[in-house]
């Protein structure tokens, strides 16, 4: 233990990059990995977020797409045409039929409890976290996509191409399929989604599903709202109300 | 014969040792707690060793349980041992050659995949 050096030297040593090495010796203290979690997470939580269309104008919805970009990193890409873009939030309308009446949703990975592309992947990359969170485990993933073709919500893309200057936190590369995490790098230390922060109202409100005092489990219990296919019976995680 | 193998055989000890005694850098970070006397990893044969197995471990108890400590991360191995480049504030990536993981693992003959995804340099700034 005397040779490793202590939590608060570490955090100096980490966050001080950009400032010199005398600084570093002066004593910066900064709080990367204070809440550092050291246990794994478990299924008391489950994740999930719920969308009031009736509320959500499409310029959040646009802001909530910039938002995921510039957190994580995509929609610079520069040979991928058309189809190969990465997408991983996108604006959809829809149109009922009888009424015209136009909906705007934003629609992302659904985090579902039963997800088909989990069943379908041949080497466990697509996988469930204990707290719903689904996500592509890129160290596994061999590039097959057939998580993408059982997606009903096509929630899911795949990168074309070689990329650099990713963000620290999002690791992202040719050859693999990714889409919404979630946040899960922000929601591991207690914050929001970027989009959910993105959107300056509660039209999209973000929490533990189980918890009987959160406001999404509090709101849900009180409206109307619907999962998209709830035909499938995958049990989303991300619910709609308004549609 | 024998006499030209005696040479070839001390000409390549006498390069192992001149590389094990250059003073090659192990990135900004890691020289200045290094010159500040301070140590980081339990043991230096250790980390040298058990390496790939440790950060392999770590990677699936990060991305598959949320297990995010400072141990063993690949964030942390970049933000110590990337270097900065002598006339500006940037950094060379962690994977160049001539750089502090690559100049050893040329020699093993190694060769990493994971800054195809992992970003190669500390992140400024941007979380
Ligand atoms: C907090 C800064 C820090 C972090 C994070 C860090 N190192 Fe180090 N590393 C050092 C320092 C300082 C040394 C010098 C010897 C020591 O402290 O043990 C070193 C030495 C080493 C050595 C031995 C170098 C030699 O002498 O041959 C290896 C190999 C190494 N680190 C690999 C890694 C890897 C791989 C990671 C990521 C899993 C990592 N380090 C993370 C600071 C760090
Ligand atoms: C195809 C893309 C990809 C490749 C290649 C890749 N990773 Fe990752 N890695 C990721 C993603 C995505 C995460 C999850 C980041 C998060 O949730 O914070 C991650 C997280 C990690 C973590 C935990 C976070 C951290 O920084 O400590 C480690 C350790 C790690 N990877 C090690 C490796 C190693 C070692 C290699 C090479 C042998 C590698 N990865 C190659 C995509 C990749
Ligand atoms: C002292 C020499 C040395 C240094 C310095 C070193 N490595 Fe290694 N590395 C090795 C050796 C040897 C292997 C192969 C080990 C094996 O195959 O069991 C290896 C393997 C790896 C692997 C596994 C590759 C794979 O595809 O399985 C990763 C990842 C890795 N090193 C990352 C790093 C990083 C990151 C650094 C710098 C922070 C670093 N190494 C510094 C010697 C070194």
């Amino acid at each position: 233990m005397d040779s490793k050096i202590n939590r608060r030297d570490f955090i100096k040593a980490t966050t001080a990059t950009t400032a010199s090495v005398a600084a570093l010796g002066a004593g910066i203290t900064l709080t990367t990995y204070v809440n550092a979690n050291e246990n794994p997470v478990t299924n008391e939580k489950r994740w999930g977020m719920l969308v009031d269309t009736n509320r959500l104008t499409e310029s959040d919805i646009d802001g909530m797409v910039t938002a995921c970009q510039k957190e994580n990193g995509w929609g610079n890409e520069t040979h991928s045409t058309g189809d190969q873009k990465a997408s991983w939030i996108k604006k959809i309308k829809v149109k009922d039929t009888a009424t015209q009446r136009i909906s705007n949703l934003a629609l992302m990975c659904q985090h579902c409890e039963e997800p088909p592309c989990v069943d379908v992947c041949p080497t466990n990359a697509s996988m469930k976290r204990e707290d719903g969170i689904v996500l592509v485990d890129k160290h596994r993933c061999i590039g097959c996509r057939y998580c993408m073709m059982a997606c009903p919500y096509d929630a899911r893309s795949f990168v074309h191409e070689e990329l650099t200057n990713q963000k620290e936190h999002m690791p992202r590369g040719k050859g693999t399929v990714e889409a919404c995490t979630l946040c899960v790098h922000r929601v591991d230390k207690g914050e929001q989604p970027a989009c959910v922060e993105a959107v300056d109202s509660d039209a999209v409100i973000f929490g533990d599903l189980l918890d009987v005092t959160s406001n999404i489990h509090q709101t849900l219990k009180r409206v109307q709202s619907t999962q998209i296919r709830a035909d499938l019976n995958l049990n989303t995680g991300v619910r709609y109300s308004g549609i | 014969m024998n006499r030209f193998m005696v040479l070839l055989l001390s000409l390549m000890m006498t390069s192992v040792f001149a590389h094990a005694n250059s003073e090659h850098t192990l990135g900004t970070q890691a020289d200045s707690m290094k010159s500040s006397g301070k140590t980081y990893h339990q043991s230096s044969s250790m980390i040298r060793k058990m390496h790939p197995e440790f950060m392999n471990h770590k990677r699936d108890k990060t991305l598959r349980q949320g297990v995010r400590t400072e141990e063993y991360s690949l964030k942390g191995c970049v933000s110590c041992h990337a270097s900065k480049k002598d006339q500006s504030n940037d950094y060379h990536a962690i994977d160049a050659s001539e750089q502090f993981c690559s100049t050893c693992h040329q020699k093993v003959a190694i060769s990493v995949d994971c800054f195809g995804c992992h970003r190669t340099t500390p992140a400024e700034g941007d979380k």
